[in-house]
């Protein structure tokens, strides 16, 4: 046998022995209701990406990887992995004693079929284009043959865009967006009233994860310490303000900015940012004049202030960001920060001059189903303006901009948007915005960059992490300088609870373990 | 009356029909792609497309129109793209839930406007008129966009009486219902009781100076029996006119208010599944509305008939 156990860094790391003592929960039982902005379309999580879905779901499901609270790979099914030095093979132990909430043990024959089905309706089952096939060579080991090596298949696998969730196995054929809600996770769905509720209770068979003593990111060890958590659908800003003033929700997300003077002053609430929501972002479009050119690209760039932008967008809530990562984060480098928050009129207008730029309409995309960013698309276009660029702004709902920006002949120039999950996610997600075979990329004049395209596929192939690593500085420091992106910086976005919630630590998504109400 | 009622139900069925023809034009004219939606920026152009092979997109315009109407002939509005759910199963969770708001608006509607309207009447040029024609003139004029928000300031953030929104059914709890649905409800019947309490004022003016409610007073009946049975019975007519457009105006007053007040109906259901272009909830969820409004055209032209005899259906 030629695989050698290697295991892996991550999970060397993070499967220690608990040496302190695990997290009990102060108090036991309660409710908590949370606001939730958005609707909840279903809680199939393989078959949807939305934010609303996985607010919920993520407290339903597990999968056998995920993301720990400073984003590296962790197991959360997954007991322990091994990597074939070849990196063809990836074994799978799973955790013992995990129940469904159906009350059924979980075995690696449900592994197997929840990977059948996401092979089929999974949303991003691209991610295993790599993969030759999977087995169960016993109830308790899964194991995953690549056709050909994907350095980053287990980053790819632990993504909680559209996780590879676990269901138990006779629900293989559920189709789209139809899975039945039963999962492995701490909390089980009680009652669903679309458009309006979904309430959870606690699965009191739950085994947590015993490699660590408290939660981590979307994994770590969770206990459910309420009774019941009813995510309710309070899509006005106002009317989730309001229900938390008057304690009818005990937690809300995205608190809007005119708000937050008075709710500080409120010692029943407390006010959570969550810093990094998303990056604000404009792309330009290289395929129609003048944004084709990259020395008009590069005067925009110049002329542009970001904190007058990000302060217009957000009201106040952001940090000026260079890049694609945030510090703190694994990955961050301020590489192009040369490129970032220039707001030099002087050489864009040198800039527009080598590009020959005569006055040509420039049309920015932008729409306000958004605020943030119509806003930052109109201090764009007046900052635009200043520098003589005659730039008009278009402004049309969601799904009409985002179906022209993926057809570049559709009379844009720039296209306003906000990248979260994916910069969440890591550098490699983000990265391929810029790259094929991403829906979005859209090479320069019809031809691939070829220094984008090498420096892409070195993230991808290089073997070692560190050298992954060196070709992500590189790529983000030739997109800043070829102005394919032009990220003005990081929003935040603020949620809240009433002063008794507890252990309500802001991330990515809710995470209802480890809260309790006193 | 029963025949007549019959031709006016299958009278409507080309109306549906071309309702449905529009909405299916409309959607597909505009721009925006539920697949891209589904999808999110971040899919591969093999995602995208394998998402709208999944949903049926790539099929011809004329191909999904053919499809959907077969579909309707055996009662079938087809599978929401991004619920994933049978239309009709989406749409009647919601509908008791908007009805009944709905329900609630006309009743207040009625009681408010119809007794505005005649107190105002009858006291004509005085105070009371006044004050209750300047209460119509606001109901008119003040948007539920703005008029909602403000009734949650005041009765459920300031004084904490009703909750600031979502929803309880009925048959859970009748009194909770009533607490979560009072607000909305009057929300939406705002511009109706204004509009009812104006047409009913004018109304009853015109009436009261006829010659009958003078001979109804010579006679010596009571005031009460006066305004109650010859001149209110009379305003009927114009004001069931009013009515039938109230229940429109509160049917498509639910968008916004169902919105506010995080209230799961039709409304709200409709108004996400126009945002991410969900083709076949859209036409459903049209269809069945306009289905509903159509009874209550029918439904308003027979209580005429049932009112004044000099009402022929069939003419």
């Amino acid at each position: 046998m030629t695989r050698s156990a290697i295991l892996l860094l991550t999970a060397v790391a993070s499967i220690g022995t608990a040496s302190a003592a695990p997290f009990a929960c102060p108090k036991k039982g309660g409710t908590m209701v949370f606001g939730q902005e958005a609707n909840l379309n279903s809680l199939d999580q393989q078959a949807s990406n939305t934010i609303s879905t996985r607010n919920v779901a993520m407290n339903i499901f597990e999968a056998l990887l995920t993301r720990s609270e400073d984003n590296q790979t962790i197991g959360d099914l997954a007991d322990s992995w091994t990597e074939s030095p070849d990196k063809l093979t990836y074994t799978f132990k799973l955790r013992s004693g995990v129940h469904f909430h159906n009350g059924k043990l979980l075995t690696s024959a449900d592994v197997v079929a929840s990977f059948d089905r996401y092979s089929k309706v999974g949303l991003e089952r691209s991610n295993l284009a790599n993969v030759d096939k999977w087995d169960a060579p016993d109830a308790d080991t899964f194991v995953i043959h690549m056709k050909q090596a994907q350095p980053t298949f287990l980053e790819s696998m632990s993504s909680f865009s559209v996780p590879i969730v676990i269901f138990p196995a006779e629900f293989k054929d559920d189709p789209a967006l139809r899975l039945h809600t039963i999962g492995t996770g701490p909390f089980m769905l009680d009652e669903f009233v679309p458009g309006g509720f979904v309430r959870l209770k606690r699965f009191d068979a739950y085994s947590p994860n015993t490699h660590y003593e408290q939660r981590s990111g979307f994994g770590g060890y969770k206990v459910a310490c309420l009774d019941t958590v009813t995510v309710r659908i309070v899509t006005e800003p106002g009317a989730r303000v309001a229900g938390l003033q008057t304690g009818e929700l005990q937690a809300v997300e995205d608190v809007p900015a005119t708000n937050l003077a008075d709710l500080k002053k409120n010692k029943d609430i407390t006010l959570l940012p969550l810093a990094n929501w998303w990056i604000q972002i404009t792309l330009p479009n290289v395929q129609k004049p003048p944004t084709d050119n990259v020395y008009f690209r590069q005067a925009v760039q110049a002329a542009l202030n970001m904190d007058e932008i990000m302060d217009a967008a957000t009201d106040g809530n952001y940090k000026l960001n260079v890049g694609f990562q945030f510090p703190g984060r694994p990955g961050y480098t301020d590489a192009g920060k040369e490129t970032y928050n220039q707001h030099d009129p002087a050489k864009a207008k040198a800039l527009l001059a080598k590009a020959g730029y005569k006055g040509e309409p420039v049309t920015i995309l932008t729409n306000k189903d958004y605020t943030s960013m119509y806003n930052a698309a109109v201090v764009q276009a007046e900052e635009m303006k200043a520098v003589g660029i005659n730039a008009e702004i278009k402004v049309v709902d969601w799904p009409t901009s985002i179906q022209m920006y993926l057809r570049g002949d559709t009379g844009w120039n720039y296209f306003h948007t906000g990248w979260g999950t994916q910069p969440a996610l890591g550098a490699l997600s983000t990265m391929a915005f810029f790259a094929p075979p991403n829906a979005s990329y859209r090479p320069d004049a019809g031809k691939d960059d070829p220094d984008v395209v090498k420096l892409w596929n070195d993230m991808n192939n290089l073997p070692d992490e560190a050298g992954r690593q060196d070709a992500f500085v590189k790529l983000q420091a030739l997109v800043l300088e070829r102005a394919y992106a032009v990220p003005f910086g990081s929003l935040t976005k603020v949620q809240a609870v009433r002063s008794n919630v507890k252990g309500f630590v802001p991330f990515r998504i809710p995470r209802f373990a480890n809260v309790w109400v006193e | 009356m029963i025949g007549v009622v019959v031709a006016r139900l299958l009278g409507a069925i080309p109306t549906l029909l071309l309702v449905s023809l529009i909405t299916f034009a409309i959607l597909h004219l505009i721009p925006g792609d539920p697949a891209v939606v589904m999808a999110g920026l971040s899919a591969t152009p093999q995602d995208v497309a394998q998402i709208r092979s999944d949903l049926g997109l790539d099929q011809p315009l004329l191909g999904q129109l053919v499809h959907w109407y077969a579909g309707l002939l055996h009662g079938n509005l087809g599978r929401s793209l991004l619920l994933g759910q049978d239309v009709l199963e989406a749409i009647l969770q919601r509908l008791p839930v908007t009805l009944s708001l709905s329900l609630y608006g006309l009743v207040l509607t009625l009681l408010i406007g119809v007794a505005g309207g005649v107190l105002a009447a009858l006291k004509q040029n005085t105070i009371v008129d006044q004050a209750a024609m300047i209460g119509a003139m606001i109901g008119i004029s003040m948007p539920s966009f703005f008029f909602a928000p403000l009734m949650v300031l005041v009765f459920a953030v300031h004084f904490g009486w009703l909750p600031s929104g979502g929803y309880v059914n009925f048959i859970d709890s009748p009194l909770g219902w009533l607490r979560a649905a009072t607000l909305p409800a009057v929300s939406l019947a705002l511009l109706q009781v204004g509009l009812l309490a104006r047409i009913t004022r004018s109304t009853m003016l015109e009436v009261l100076r006829q010659d009958y409610v003078r001979t109804a007073r010579a006679k010596g009946l009571s005031g009460m029996s006066v305004v109650g049975k010859h001149a209110l019975a009379n305003a009927m007519i114009p004001i069931t006119t009013v009515v039938g457009i109230a229940i429109s105006l509160l049917l498509s007053g639910s968008v916004v208010i169902e919105t506010i007040f995080s209230v799961p109906g039709i409304g709200q259901l409709l108004t996400q599944a126009v945002l991410n272009r969900d083709y076949p909830l859209v036409q459903g969820g049209l269809l069945v509305l306009t289905t509903v409004l159509v009874l209550v055209n029918i439904a308003v032209d027979v209580a005429y008939a049932a009112m004044d005899p000099r009402v022929r259906l069939g003419g």
